[in-house]
């Protein structure tokens, strides 16, 4: 790259004393560089928050020991919901594949591919990978939360989009037609977040950057 | 179209296909997994590192080695040349050394044009006693090339990804692969603009990438694991190896001080005096020495030609000195 690095040599090699072939600095460069190497390494002790995976990626350990972001989950999904993890979520997982359901929801590619979910039958080094008898109700993604405050229902306009939207009969309306979510069935699909309005018609909350419901991460257990 | 221009319009292309593709939802992937659909050519360094750190053989991985290894063995690191964004967006340091000496790609040009400004005005100079002596004692050096061939920084680089990623169990480079951060980078602001998906990776991302490539000046030929990876297997390559016709050679033929083709190469080859330079294993196929030879006596010929001399240099006294060792 360096036509100057040309001209060097032969005084390098003159003049230097050299390790194995290497000149000191080769050499300290090398050395520096897998360091830095094995110095990244100690970053998967770094904690970073959970996320909600694509299908597949519900194994985080796995997930993030094969996943090299090459980006082809992203690109392939009809949906366009998986996006890049950010870095606000932890420098590990920064480009991992993460849900958002801002415009649309996880159907396990039902009509693209016949209910076989794209992302994991792209993904090249299997980071997303389903076990054989995974099914879009087995398997879950993240679960609904339905915030009080930010909900439009709430405040008695009636509004009962995440209602209609679900397709797992998660929802359920109370006596003042009012959605709650049922979290038993419930597996993280985004549907209800993709269609939720209350960010667009009318947030009560002023600044308020997330809708009245949200698929936040599963943890089994908690 | 000359190779020197070709060398940035492929690349562009490649960058401006997967965009296109990322847009439509085709499946064609970045250059960390090109190809099409469920079908896709691994990164063969991201296929090892992801198989160490995940513990596990995956098909398609092993079976994209194979075939990286395969396309090595028959084109070097051609990749390096043709197609890796990366030299494309270190041509940005011209954007940063204004009034110095600019990008590589600059560089280079400049160094052609005065490689041959100076060719044609010694073209016919006889080679002087103290030049005979340096091309002599050079090759006397064969012995250490040997061994300053075999590694440099950039394998210790390529060592420390893969053992950290069989240690810590995540592919620990691809965090930091500049071909990846390139392509993260287009990915980041098309979704910015599509998507408003605001995060501060969209100015991180792309400050790591400058970092690492524009103002590491050395990136390609000291530390990227990739290129040590391709240089390794490309001890293998025999093909497509630049050949100087010696017929046509101003200093096999006219007996003149030239060594522009050593001037121009990027990775330091010397093709008419192999021993003075790089390895072979370096070569990118970049096709410089071959559109800078004054006499357009080198080219890239599919199979090694038949030297009737082979493998030695047109002077005697560097003849002599190699058959003594």
């Amino acid at each position: 790259m360096e036509p100057e690095h040309n001209n060097e040599r032969p005084a390098e090699r003159a003049s230097e004393k050299t390790y194995a072939g290497m000149t000191r600095r080769t050499l300290c460069l090398g050395v520096g560089g897998a360091a830095v190497m094995l110095g990244l390494g100690g970053l998967t002790f770094v904690g970073s928050t959970p996320l909600v995976r694509p299908p597949g990626g519900q194994d985080e350990e796995h997930l993030m020991s094969a996943c090299i972001r090459c980006e082809k989950c992203f690109e392939i999904c009809p949906h366009d919901i998986i996006q890049p993890a950010h870095i606000e979520d932890g420098i590990l997982g920064m480009r991992t594949p993460t849900l958002k359901f801002s415009q649309s929801w996880c159907d396990w590619c039902k009509e693209a591919n016949g209910g076989e979910p794209l992302c994991v039958k792209v993904c090249p080094t299997e980071a997303l990978k389903l076990p054989v008898d995974a099914t879009p109700e087995t398997t879950i993604l993240g679960k609904a939360v339905l915030n009080r405050d930010l909900c439009l229902a709430y405040k008695l306009t009636g509004c009962r989009f995440c209602y209609d939207a679900c397709p797992y009969e998660a929802m359920g309306l109370d006596e003042a037609n009012r959605p709650y979510v049922i979290e038993d069935p419930c597996n993280g699909c985004g549907a209800c977040e993709s269609v939720c309005v209350s960010l667009q018609n009318g947030s009560i909350s002023q600044g308020t950057n997330r809708r009245a419901i949200v698929i936040e991460p599963y943890e089994e257990g908690r | 179209m000359k190779a020197k221009t070709l060398r940035v319009v492929i690349p562009l292309a490649v960058m401006a296909v997967i965009a296109v593709g990322f847009y439509l939802n085709t499946g064609v992937g970045t250059l960390s997994a090109i190809g099409w659909a469920d079908v896709s050519l691994l990164c063969p360094l991201g296929a090892l590192a992801a198989m160490l750190a995940s513990k596990s053989i995956v098909p398609q991985a092993v079976i994209s080695l194979v075939i990286a290894v395969a396309a090595i063995v028959v084109l070097g690191r051609a990749f390096c040349a043709w197609v890796c964004p990366v030299p494309i967006v270190s041509k940005l340091r011209g954007l940063f050394s204004k009034g110095k000496t600019t990008g590589s790609g600059e560089d280079a040009g400049g160094a052609v044009g005065a490689a041959t400004a100076t060719t044609s005005d010694a073209a016919v100079a006889p080679l002087s006693a103290s030049e005979k002596a340096l091309l002599s004692k050079g090759s006397g050096c064969a012995s250490c090339r040997e061994k300053r061939g075999a590694v440099d920084s950039r394998h210790f680089v390529l060592g420390g990804a893969l053992l950290s990623a069989a240690i810590f169990g995540f592919p620990v480079f691809c965090l930091v692969c500049p071909i990846g951060l390139t392509f993260a980078t287009i990915l980041l602001v098309m979704l910015l603009f599509s998507n408003g998906d605001v995060t501060w990776s969209v100015v991180v991302i792309p400050a790591l990438l400058l970092v690492e490539v524009v103002f590491f000046r050395k990136w390609c030929s000291k530390l990227c694991p990739l290129s040590a990876f391709m240089s390794l297997i490309g001890k293998a390559n025999r093909t497509f190896r630049p050949a100087v016709d010696e017929s046509a050679c101003l200093e096999t033929s006219k007996g003149a001080t030239c060594g522009t083709c050593a001037t121009v190469c990027t990775e330091g080859i010397d093709p008419r005096h192999p021993e003075l330079g790089a390895n072979w294993s370096e070569c990118t196929k970049c096709r410089a020495c071959v559109e800078a030879c004054p006499a357009h006596a080198i080219s890239l010929p599919l199979l090694p030609r038949k030297r009737s001399s082979e493998g030695t240099p047109a002077l005697d006294s560097v003849d002599e000195v190699a058959q003594q060792r």
